[in-house]
């Protein structure tokens, strides 16, 4: 590539362009399985999270790092294109539907227990509040601070954390009583 | 007291995100053990259970789809800018220019045995062969499809944005014929020697009929482009295959055809050789 004199803005905006490029691919799919949590469907998910690249492309010229970590600012984006989606559902009737792959003879048993766990899980988070269920899914599945997921949410650390226990103490009964 | 366990609680959600162990956590505030250890145990039991890989060619194609998105940003960036500012602002573009000037000189008055007044031509001695193969993805979905391409371009190195154009001699390629390491040529000719940044082609026309021997499917045609540096050298045949594949775009039935960078490349035989496989 050719060096060019450009303004100061243009290279910024460069970097962060090559930023963003360098987090793909660990981020992918963390935000891929972020949005699964969040709206359960795993093909939908991954759409998603491809449109949080694109959109994270055209909003790079407002992004400014101002103490939360362009990786943070993914998530914000994610959080928004998921509230965006599950709007969109709830005014449309559908069926979501996975397909499971099987790879080989040798792992369908456990894929078959991998399975039922995961609807065990399923469940639990589903009587979680839409609160909770963000928090945890920053938390566990974006591995956010609870700093950044607080400046996703627009709250405090403090109530980030509160709202984490009560989560995870109430998806930890859940599960118990799930069995 | 609700606080500090909270902290705490916090602070081993953090450690564990890291990969530090359950144990480890549990072994720094033994004071919180029981309440810890289930809320942890918890936490790890969600995290397992939603452990899902995003498929690879998912991926794959978002991935592409951002390449591409960042290419028209700086090709647009690029175009932006007026011709003042581009050549008078930067001084390395006139010693660069100059140099090119120069070479192309030296070529157009003695080196060269040809003039392209119109683009290279075909010719079975020629240093450049251009292939067409198939990264497999959705293409077994398909009985065929016919991909007709109209022109082929080379950009050279440097500032130029002069492209080598030219039309391939054959213009329509089965994909489903092409699967893996197959390929395909579509035009062996002379181009000039030296380095190249990227390369398209202009797909014309898409049909294809899918497996189930009925059903006919039309993709949207246009100018495909990857950026694969490569070079064409002398006493060389440069072979370079164009990979395309064909995916399923989400759960809406439709397909669309996209260049593979990864998959594409040249390699480099003596003259004379045939051209092999990629």
């Amino acid at each position: 590539m050719g060096a060019e004199a450009g303004n100061g803005k243009t290279e910024t905006r460069r970097c962060n362009e090559a930023r963003l490029a360098s987090l793909y691919e660990e981020y992918y799919d963390k935000i891929a399985r972020y949005v699964y949590v969040r709206i359960g469907t795993k093909t939908e998910a991954e759409d998603l999270a491809g449109e949080v690249f694109l959109k994270a492309l055209e909003s790079l010229k407002s992004y400014k790092e101002r103490g939360i970590p362009m990786q943070a600012w993914l998530f914000r984006i994610a959080h928004n294109l998921v509230v965006d989606h599950l709007r969109k559902a709830s005014k449309r009737k559908t069926v979501p539907i996975d397909t499971v792959q099987i790879e080989s003879d040798a792992n369908v048993v456990t894929l078959a227990e991998k399975n039922i766990e995961l609807e065990r899980v399923n469940r639990a988070m589903e009587q979680l509040t839409r609160e909770q269920k963000e928090v945890l899914g920053l938390r566990f599945f974006g591995g956010l601070t609870s700093k950044e997921a607080g400046s996703i949410l627009n709250k405090s650390d403090g109530a980030i954390r509160e709202m984490q226990r009560a989560a995870i103490a109430k998806l930890r009964k859940l599960l118990v009583t799930d069995y | 007291m609700a606080n500090n366990f909270d902290k705490t609680l916090d602070e081993c959600i953090d450690r564990i995100n890291r990969g530090e162990s359950l144990e480890s956590c549990l072994a720094d505030y033994p004071e919180y053990v029981g309440q810890l250890e289930p809320l942890l145990q918890a936490m790890l039991q969600t995290k397992e259970a939603y452990s899902f890989a995003p498929s690879a060619s998912a991926k794959r194609v978002a991935r592409q789809r951002f390449s591409t998105a960042l290419e028209r940003l700086e090709q647009r960036r690029r175009e932006k800018q007026p011709l003042f500012t581009r050549v008078f602002a930067r001084p390395l573009v006139w010693t660069t220019a100059a140099v090119v000037l120069l070479i192309l000189a030296a070529g157009f008055f003695g080196m060269r045995p040809m003039l392209y007044p119109t683009g290279p031509v075909p010719n079975p001695e020629g240093n450049f062969v251009f292939l067409i193969s198939d990264d497999v993805n959705a293409i077994s979905d398909f009985e065929s499809l016919n991909v007709s391409i109209s022109k082929i371009g080379l950009l050279p190195g440097g500032d130029s944005e002069r492209w080598v154009e030219f039309e391939p001699e054959v213009k329509q390629v089965d994909l489903t014929l092409v699967p893996g390491d197959e390929t395909q040529e579509i035009w062996r000719g002379n181009v000039p020697e030296g380095q190249y940044t990227k390369v398209f082609i202009y797909v014309s026309d898409v049909e294809g009929i899918l497996a189930d021997g009925e059903t006919n499917v039309k993709l949207p045609s246009g100018k495909l482009q990857i950026y694969k540096p490569f070079e064409v050298t002398g006493g060389e045949v440069t072979n370079f295959v164009y990979d395309v594949t064909v995916v399923k775009a989400g759960e809406s039935g439709k397909y669309i055809l996209k260049p593979q960078v990864d998959q594409s490349g040249a390699d480099h035989k003596p003259s004379k050789g045939k051209a092999k496989d990629k």
